[in-house]
C-alpha cells in the first residue's frame, strides 16, 4: 500500500514536470528570440528592427541572457507564487484572463458531468432490466452511433440543427449582449438558455460510456448470490435493483466520471470554439490566433493540472468507496 | 494477323498465371473472401464505406473537373450544373476540395496509425520479452505520456512548432505509442510463459527467431486492432486541429473547410452553410462511423472476452 501511494505520487509528479518543462521549452525552442521580429503579419503593424544593444539590453532585462537552469528555477518560483505572466493581447496577467473565462468552462463541464452520469445511470439500469427485449437494442445501437461522433462534430449538427434551422437556441456567447434583467432568476434562465446547447453537445459525447459501463456492470452483479439471497428474502424486485444491485454497480461509474471530467476539459476547446462560448477553451482559440504565447502556456497548465487533479481525486474516493480496494 | 498474337498473347498469360501456381492466388482470393464473410453487415457496409473513400482520394484527379484550390467559378454558387457541390467564398470548387480532402485524412490516419501502432508495438514486445530496469523504465514513460492531456497540449505544440503535416503527424505519433506499447508488452509477458514458447527457446532459438516466428504473429491481431482506433483518433485530432486554425496552410483538407466556412462572418444567417459546411462534417462522420464498425467487428471476431478500452 505504501509503495503505491508513492508511485502514484510518483507519476503524478512526473507528469506535471514533463507538462511544466513542454510549457517552458517550447517558446525557447523557436527559432529567433522575441526581440528578433522582423516581419509583420498583419497590414498596418510597426516594425521595429532593434540595435544589437538594445537587443542584449532587452534579453538582459526579462533574464533571457542568464543560463536555462537558472531561468527555469525563476519560471518554477513565479508558477508557485501563481504569477502566470502578462498577457500580450489582453493587456493584463494571464491569471485574471484565465480566472475570467474559466467560471463558464466550469459551468459546461459540471453540468455535463451530471446530466451524462445521471441520464447514463438510468438509461444502463432501464436497458440492463430489459436486456432480452427489443428496447435495450435499440438503446444500445443508437448509443454507439453517438459515441463514435467527436465531440465537436456532434456540436456543430446540433448548432446546425437548432440554432440555424429551427432558431430554438442562440449562435453564441453565454450571455445575451447589453441586456437588462429583471432579477437574477431571469439572469439564471439566460444564462442556462446560452449554456444548453454546448452542454447537450458535452453530455451526448460522454453518455454511452456511463450507459456502457452501468449495463454491464449490472448485468453482472444480478447474477452474483446476494441478488438472489435478497430475492428469496422476499424482497420487492426495486429494492433488489435499487439497494443491492446498482449500489454496487455504481462503484466503476465513480471512477469514470472522475476520467470523464478529464476528457471534457480536453475536448471543451473544441467545443467552446463551435458554440463561441467565452470559457478558457474558446481564450485558448483566440490566443492561438493571436500569437499570445504566455496566455496559451497559461492556459495549458490550467487545463492540464485540473485533469491531473481529477484523476488524483479519483482514485482517493474509489479508495475510500470500495473497502475491498484498501487492504 | 492481329488477333493471332492476341490469342496467342492471351495464351502466354494464362502460361504465365498457371505457372505462377493459380491454387496459390485461388487460397489467397478464397481467404480473404472467408475473412470478410466473418464480418457482420455493419461491419461489411464500414468497409465497403472506407473502400469508397479510399477509391474517392486515389482518383480524385480523374473524378473532380476542376483543381481544388484555384478559382474556377463565381463565390458562393449553390450546388448545380458546373459546381457539383457548389463553390465556396473564394470561388472554388468544393467537390473537388472534398475529394482532395479525402487524401489529407486518410493520409494522417494511416501515417500515424501505422508508425505508432507497429512502432510502439514494437517497443513494447521487446521491453516485454528483455524485462528488468528497460521495462521498468519503459513503463514509467507511457504512465507519464497517457497521463498527459493530449488534445490540449496538440494544440499548444502545434501552435509553437508551426503548422506542417509533418509536425502534426509527429506529434500525434508521440502522444498515441504508448497504448500499442503497453497492450503489446503485456501480451509478451503472458506469452512468455507458454510451454511452446519455452520448448523453442531450449531448442536454441535465438531472440530474434522467438520474437518474429512466435510472439509477433500472436499480438499482431491485436495490434490491428488498435490501429484502425489510432487512426480514427489521428483523423479526428488533425480535423479538431484544422478546425482551430492549425491546420497546414497549403492544403485543403475537411477540418481545413470546416475552419473557413465557420469562420465566415454570417454563414449561419444565409443558406451558404448547406453546401459551404455540410459535406465536410459528413464526410468526417461518416469515414468515423465506419472505422468505428470495422474495429467494433474485428475486436469481436478476435475474441469475444478481449475488451481494448477505448480513450481519448
Amino acid at each position: 500500500m505504501e509503495k503505491d501511494r508513492n508511485s502514484f505520487i510518483f507519476r503524478f509528479l512526473s507528469t506535471l514536470f514533463v507538462i511544466l518543462a513542454i510549457n517552458f521549452f517550447l517558446p525557447r525552442m523557436m527559432p529567433g528570440d522575441p526581440f528578433s521580429t522582423t516581419s509583420a503579419d498583419e497590414v498596418g503593424e510597426e516594425i521595429i528592427v532593434m540595435t544589437e544593444e538594445q537587443r542584449l539590453y532587452y534579453m538582459k532585462y526579462y533574464g533571457l541572457d542568464r543560463p536555462l537552469y537558472e531561468q527555469f528555477s525563476k519560471y518554477m518560483k513565479n508558477l508557485i507564487t501563481g504569477d502566470l505572466g502578462r498577457s500580450i493581447y489582453y493587456k493584463m496577467p494571464v491569471r485574471d484572463v484565465i480566472w475570467l473565462h474559466l467560471p463558464w468552462t466550469m459551468l459546461i463541464v459540471m453540468g455535463a458531468t451530471a446530466i451524462s452520469t445521471i441520464s447514463g445511470v438510468v438509461l444502463g439500469t432501464v436497458s440492463a432490466k430489459n436486456r432480452k427485449k427489443g428496447s435495450d437494442r435499440v438503446i444500445m445501437t443508437g448509443m454507439i452511433a453517438f459515441a463514435e461522433i467527436p465531440s465537436f462534430l456532434l456540436g456543430l449538427i446540433l448548432l446546425l440543427i437548432f440554432s440555424v434551422y429551427f432558431r430554438l437556441f442562440p449562435l453564441a456567447g453565454a450571455v445575451t449582449p447589453f441586456a437588462n434583467y429583471n432579477g437574477p432568476a431571469e439572469q439564471a434562465w439566460d444564462i442556462l438558455y446560452h449554456a444548453f446547447l454546448p452542454v447537450l453537445t458535452l453530455s451526448l459525447s460522454q453518455l454511452t460510456g456511463v450507459y456502457l459501463l452501468t449495463r454491464n456492470t449490472l448485468i453482472t452483479v444480478t447474477t452474483k448470490d446476494y441478488i438472489r439471497t435478497a430475492r428469496a428474502k422476499g424482497m420487492g424486485e426495486k429494492t433488489v435493483w435499487v439497494r443491492h444491485a446498482l449500489r454496487n454497480a455504481l462503484l466503476p461509474v465513480v471512477t469514470r466520471t472522475g476520467f470523464m471530467i478529464g476528457i471534457m476539459m480536453g475536448g471543451v476547446v473544441l467545443v467552446e470554439s463551435v458554440f463561441s462560448y467565452p470559457g478558457i477553451g474558446m481564450t485558448l482559440r483566440s490566443a492561438v490566433i493571436n500569437r499570445d504565447y504566455p496566455l496559451i502556456q497559461g492556459i495549458l497548465l490550467v487545463i492540464a493540472v485540473s485533469i491531473l487533479i481529477c484523476n488524483m481525486l479519483v482514485d482517493k474516493i474509489y479508495g475510500k468507496l470500495d473497502p475491498r480496494v484498501r487492504i | 494477323m492481329i488477333k493471332d498474337i492476341a490469342a496467342y498473347g492471351n495464351a502466354g498469360i494464362l502460361n504465365f498465371i498457371q505457372a505462377l501456381n493459380i491454387n496459390r492466388i485461388n487460397r489467397i482470393v478464397s481467404s480473404i473472401i472467408k475473412q470478410f464473410s466473418r464480418f457482420s453487415t455493419e461491419g461489411k457496409i464500414g468497409i465497403f464505406g472506407v473502400f469508397c473513400i479510399i477509391l474517392m482520394a486515389v482518383f480524385a484527379p480523374l473524378i473532380t473537373t476542376y483543381p481544388p484550390q484555384k478559382i474556377t467559378g463565381d463565390s458562393l454558387v449553390p450546388p448545380g450544373s458546373g459546381h457539383f457541390l457548389g463553390t465556396d467564398e473564394l470561388g472554388m470548387d468544393i467537390w473537388s476540395q472534398i475529394c482532395y480532402g479525402a487524401r489529407m485524412s486518410l493520409t494522417i490516419g494511416l501515417a500515424v496509425a501505422l508508425v505508432s501502432g507497429f512502432g510502439g508495438g514494437a517497443i513494447g514486445i521487446l521491453a516485454g520479452y528483455m524485462g528488468g530496469h528497460i521495462d521498468r523504465l519503459l513503463m514509467r514513460v507511457i504512465d507519464v505520456t497517457m497521463a498527459l492531456p493530449s488534445f490540449p497540449l496538440l494544440v499548444v505544440i502545434s501552435a509553437f512548432l508551426g503548422p506542417s503535416i509533418l509536425n502534426v503527424i509527429l506529434i500525434l505519433v508521440l502522444f498515441s505509442w504508448a497504448k500499442p506499447a503497453r497492450i503489446a508488452r503485456s501480451q509478451t509477458l503472458s506469452l512468455k510463459q507458454n510451454n511452446y514458447i519455452i520448448a523453442a527457446r531450449n531448442y536454441g532459438a535465438k531472440p530474434f527467431y522467438l520474437l518474429w516466428r512466435h510472439i509477433f504473429p500472436e499480438v499482431m491481431p491485436v495490434l490491428f486492432v488498435l490501429v484502425i482506433g489510432i487512426s480514427s483518433h489521428a483523423i479526428i485530432a488533425e480535423a479538431g486541429l484544422a478546425f482551430l486554425g492549425l491546420g497546414d496552410p497549403t492544403s485543403k483538407s475537411w477540418g481545413m473547410m470546416l475552419n473557413h466556412a465557420t469562420s465566415f462572418r454570417s454563414i449561419y444567417f444565409t443558406p451558404y452553410w448547406q453546401w459551404w459546411l455540410l459535406p465536410p462534417l459528413f464526410m468526417l462522420i461518416f469515414l468515423l462511423l465506419c472505422l468505428a464498425f470495422i474495429s467494433r467487428d474485428m475486436e469481436r471476431i478476435l475474441d469475444p472476452k478481449l475488451k481494448i478500452k477505448k480513450g481519448f
